[in-house]
């Protein structure tokens, strides 16, 4: 092992986060070190079309995804039963390489609103102590709608999010959403196209006198200029979103927004093909003394660091504390630990619209984020007196490709296979609508992560063990919000509707969200949190977790603009509080 | 939407003058199997216009196991008045080089053990690679159909269904594999091969595309985004064909970038 | 009625001449327009000569030197919309506003077609470009340019710059000073027709050289 020289930063995975915090470091003069998995790649030639637009590759085989013939987790509904590898990744699609996952994102650019952030406290006082099974254990996050409402702006303007403001300052715009919290300003491009799919959502969604706004989209309207002087171009609906990368420039990704700038900075240093294998504490395991990592050929190093964030995707970030020994790893049965509790997903269903030949639907037309949604039963924006639930989704037509492979709709007790079949293909692939559920996910002291017992990686490191069930709240709550979406598919004109609502066991062999989150959860509670408000770990005060891992539990919302909000809120307090008096920056 | 011309699509019928599977059990050696019948006489191999008549080189299959295939796919998705089904378009073609390439050999696959087979929530867990899994599964089903002596091409198209029912509802064991999970996987890739850019070897003439209008791999539609509930027509396009149209397949494209 | 009206670039005198003689047939109210018959390359002997030929070629193939650009076989579509946005001036060039202006929405359909159906001949070009050129137009049509945010020519245009019906014109055997003006038209905005502005944000980003090597690149395409 060879040991190097000692830098101020290392910054561990360099998607979305990564750049953000190693860019403004570097910029603050800080000798910055960026370690990052994968592989480099970018827009040209990496990106470009027509290989790109290769659905069998990308989307099925999914090329741009992390390996996990290396590195997969390990998955079990029960803490009963014996977890097993997930062999091939089908629900969930970690990303790799430099950018990350946003390289290949669908674009979704939402924010939580005020209520998530103080979800328990808010959820008792409206519904009282007594309306929420106890095995539920949603919190608060310890930072506020309102003290990252600068950095929301601050993420959007980066990106260049296109979308339609529903209420500035506290005033309501007319065509935004108007249960959104206030925002300081518009965004900063107009919103992007409506789909005919959206047309017919939006006039029914509308007639049963609902609030239909357009989707906020990082797959930008028109050509912009952020504040970094990148140039990004507009999208041109080709279909080929999530799961690929974008040969136009027109998807706000690290490498179309920030990485140029980056790249440039000599105080940073990127490192590719390096895999992390711990964060190294001193003999007190209160001080991170570096990280060890090995690279493409299979050497060993040690970087030495003043300073540790690890900005991977959250599931890796979860397993990097756990591996280091950083923070109590979670017991479901005692309750005691914190890192790996309250991990929750995304409670993900559809209601299926099949119309006659004479509607044109052309799915094949979309980008990743074009679609036309409500808000009217998100989050807590309706009274869930009687319900039995708390939670809620955003219901829309969010349809994003016409992908063949996948996406070849055909009605309930259709065969799946033989002419009945063909035919059903033919009669509905052009002519059907799907209204997308996206639902919350609620914490639950049964659901969580920790380290496998009998699985390992490449490297000969454990895997990550994932328990995790949707709670029976998450049922109730996507039964009845399922409902509605098939209401509004009903009112759309569709000639027959069926509603798929999400229902247990969840399985990991169906595709249904990326946005799985917790595991480090943030709040003002070490007991129950594994990171401070500002993102800094209770027990090694020199290392920084930032990613979806913070959430306490998952909103009806894309986890995306939130995370880049929590991202610059963290930069603020690296840059102004802790850099300049490193130390704990917030009292146990 | 291109009409699919009646030349260029095969009806299926199981080949006459077939060779019993067990004398075409020949390990290894690549198998050439006889084409589809009802293509017009003289015409030529692999021409783009008449796709059912191609010949497919198989390097993975052997005869046996590819005259199974050509069979079961076509019962999977069946030429009919719509156009060709999995045979005209190419799909044991494009089997039997995923199958023999990358894909097959355990391309993205966590293969390391113990191995159990879990609950259904946690999917595949056998140590099989997509290639070792066809093996074993053909393997034992021209077994047990030979024993019967019963090849699956010349049964009617009836009992042909009535077999593949049989695999999908997990009935048979196949020398291991639970027959499920057999057809889960054949079912799978035979929609891959029926939908996915010809490049692959599949999708031959894009018929698959024509049938559906799915225009492919070119894909700007910013302007043609507002024509709302208007059809899209043009011909469809893959990443593979240069300007003269003429698509260059490539079956071993990495699953990694 | 040409004076002070701003021309193709470099337009030479005897072009001037024939833009002239076109204008003055065109201002016939729609005699000169041709039926909408089975499309043919060359008028009737004693038929009134479309004002089109006489720039665009009896073959629709165009005049190089008057950046005057083949028309042959290009989208009927895009055709249509070229003559609708010159009329209402978001491509700008007042000689073929006026005589798009001139032109009912039909007569436009009509002659789209007409130019749409024609066999897009191969043509000698006037200079090749040199291997450098030639190198760089290949990159840029395959791959585009990370550093100049560029993505590949092809990714719109079709393989080998064929054009892709709906969404992009055809490139390849245009005439390279045509491309040329197009670019440089985009680049200063004085064509503003593009969707999404596309063709704005690519012409923005490439220099002179750049442009060079595109134009030579596609124009040597047979």
């Amino acid at each position: 092992m060879q040991r190097l020289k000692e830098v101020d930063v290392v910054v561990l995975g360099i998607g979305m986060v990564g750049s953000m915090v190693a860019k403004e470091l570097a910029a603050a003069g800080y000798k910055v070190v960026g370690l990052e998995r994968g592989e480099a790649r970018f827009t040209v030639p990496e990106f470009q079309s027509p290989a790109i637009h290769d659905e069998l590759r990308f989307a099925v085989r999914k090329a741009l995804m992390q390996d996990n013939t290396r590195e997969p987790v390990t998955f079990r509904n029960h803490a009963s039963q014996v977890a097993l590898p997930i062999r091939r990744w089908e629900s969930f699609l970690p990303g790799t390489g430099l950018g990350g996952s946003m390289v290949h994102w669908n674009g979704q650019t939402y924010r939580f609103q005020a209520n998530d952030f103080q979800l328990a406290t808010r959820t008792r006082e409206r519904y009282g102590r007594s309306f929420l099974d106890p095995d539920l254990t949603i919190q608060d996050w310890g930072v506020t709608y309102e003290d990252l409402e600068p950095h929301f702006d601050r993420f959007e303007y980066l990106l260049g999010t296109s979308g339609k403001a529903g209420n500035i300052k506290g005033q309501r715009q007319p065509g935004g959403d108007p249960h959104e919290s206030p925002r300081s300003r518009d965004y900063p491009t107009p919103p992007q196209k409506e789909l005919f799919q959206g047309a017919l959502f939006r006039k029914a969604a509308s007639s049963l006198g609902y609030n239909p706004f357009p989707q906020p989209s990082s797959n930008l309207s028109r050509p912009y200029t952020n504040p970094e002087g990148m140039k990004l171009n507009a999208c041109v609906f080709c279909g080929f979103c999530e799961r690929f990368a974008c040969e136009h420039f027109a998807k706000s990704t690290p490498q179309t927004v920030i990485l140029p700038v980056l790249l440039a900075n000599p105080n940073f240093e990127l490192r590719t093909g390096c895999q992390v294998q711990r964060i190294n504490l001193d003999s007190a395991k209160k001080h991170a003394t570096g990280v060890t990592y090995i690279d493409a050929v299979g050497r060993e190093f040690e970087q030495p660091a003043s300073l540790v964030i690890t900005s991977m995707f959250a599931l890796n970030n979860v397993r990097m504390l756990l591996l280091s020994g950083i923070g109590t790893p979670y017991d479901p049965v005692s309750g005691r630990g914190v890192v790996g509790r309250n991990y929750t997903y995304q409670t993900v269903s559809s209601a299926e619209a099949y119309f006659d030949q004479d509607v044109i639907v052309n799915p094949f037309m979309a980008s990743g984020a074009s679609g036309t949604v409500i808000n009217d039963f998100a989050g807590d924006n309706f009274d869930h007196g009687g319900l039995g639930f708390i939670g809620g989704a955003y219901i829309g037509a969010v349809n994003s490709h016409g992908r063949p492979i996948l996406y070849h709709p055909v009605p309930p007790n259709t065969p799946a296979w033989g002419k009945r079949w063909k035919q059903a293909v033919i009669k509905h692939y052009n002519h059907t609508v799907i209204i997308g559920v996206h639902g919350s996910s609620i914490a639950h002291r049964g659901n969580y992560l920790d380290l496998d017992p009998t699985y390992r990686d490449a490297w000969g490191q454990p895997l990550l063990r994932m328990t995790f069930d949707f709670p029976q709240n998450d049922v109730k709550m996507s039964a009845y919000l399922t409902a509605k979406a098939a209401e509004i598919g009903k009112a759309m004109g569709a000639k027959e509707v069926a509603g798929s609502p999400r229902e247990g066991p969840y399985t990991t062999q169906q595709y249904q969200s990326t946005h799985n989150t917790g595991g480090t959860v943030m709040g003002d509670n070490p007991k129950t949190s594994v990171v401070n408000r500002y993102s800094q770990s209770w027990d090694v005060s020199n290392v920084f977790v930032i990613g979806a891992s913070n959430y306490p539990q998952n909103a009806s919302w894309n986890p995306t603009g939130t995370l880049g909000a929590l991202t610059y809120w963290t930069i603020d307090a690296l840059k102004n509080k802790y850099l300049k008096n490193p130390g704990r920056l917030v009292s146990a | 939407m291109a009409r699919i011309t009646r030349r260029s699509f095969v009806a299926t019928v199981g080949s006459a003058g077939m060779v019993p599977a067990a004398a075409l059990l020949a390990a290894g050696a690549p198998a050439v199997a006889p084409p589809p019948t009802s293509h017009a006489p003289g015409s030529s191999a692999d021409s783009p216009g008449n796709p059912g008549s191609a010949q497919t080189v198989y390097l993975f299959f052997s005869a046996a196991e590819a005259h199974f295939i050509e069979a079961a796919c076509e019962r999977l998705i069946p030429a009919d008045e719509s156009g060709p089904g999995a045979l005209g378009a190419g799909v044991p073609n494009f089997l039997d080089k995923q199958l023999g390439g990358a894909w097959g050999a355990g391309e993205r696959l966590y293969r390391s053990g113990p191995w159990q087979p879990g609950t259904p929530s946690q999917g595949y867990q056998l140590p099989f690679t997509p290639a070792e899994l066809f093996h074993t599964s053909l393997r034992a089903i021209l077994r047990d159909l030979d024993a019967q002596n019963s090849p699956f091409a010349l049964m009617s198209a009836e009992n042909q269904d009535m077999y593949l029912e049989s695999l999908e509802s997990g009935a048979r064991d196949l020398d291991g594999v639970p027959s499920a999970v057999f057809f889960d996987v054949l079912l799978k890739m035979t929609v891959e091969g029926f939908f996915s850019d010809p490049v692959y070897g599949g999708n031959r003439d894009m018929v698959a595309w024509r049938m559906i209008g799915f225009p492919g791999a070119y894909a700007d539609y910013f302007e043609t985004v507002d024509h709302h509930g208007v059809k899209f027509e043009r011909e469809p396009m893959s990443l593979a064909q240069d300007g003269k149209g003429h698509v260059h397949t490539r079956p071993d494209i990495p699953a990694t970038l | 009625m040409i004076a002070g009206s701003r021309l193709p670039l470099g337009a030479p005198k005897d072009v001037l001449l024939a833009c002239a003689l076109a204008c003055a047939l065109v201002s016939a109210p729609a005699a000169a327009a041709p039926a909408a018959a089975a499309p043919s390359a060359a008028s009737k002997p004693g038929e009134a000569i479309p004002p089109c030929e006489a720039c665009h070629g009896a073959h629709g193939e165009g005049m190089a030197a008057a950046h005057v650009p083949r028309i042959a076989g290009q989208s009927a579509e895009y055709l249509k919309k070229q003559l609708d946005d010159y009329a209402e001036g978001t491509r700008d060039n007042p000689v073929m506003r006026n005589f798009a202006k001139a032109l009912s929405d039909q007569q436009r359909r009509t002659l789209a077609a007409r130019y749409a159906a024609m066999r897009a001949t191969p043509r000698p070009q006037a200079t090749a470009p040199n291997a450098v050129q030639q190198a760089r137009g290949h990159q840029l049509a395959y791959q585009g340019d990370e550093q100049r945010r560029v993505a590949a020519c092809n990714s719109c245009h079709g393989p080998d710059g064929v054009g892709v019906l709906h969404a992009a014109p055809y490139l390849a055997g245009q005439s390279a000073d045509y491309l040329t003006s197009a670019l440089k038209s985009f680049q200063q905005d004085t064509r503003r027709n593009d969707a999404g502005e596309s063709m704005r944000s690519v012409a923005k980003q490439l220099d002179d050289a750049d442009i060079a090597a595109i134009s030579g690149y596609f124009s040597s395409i047979q």
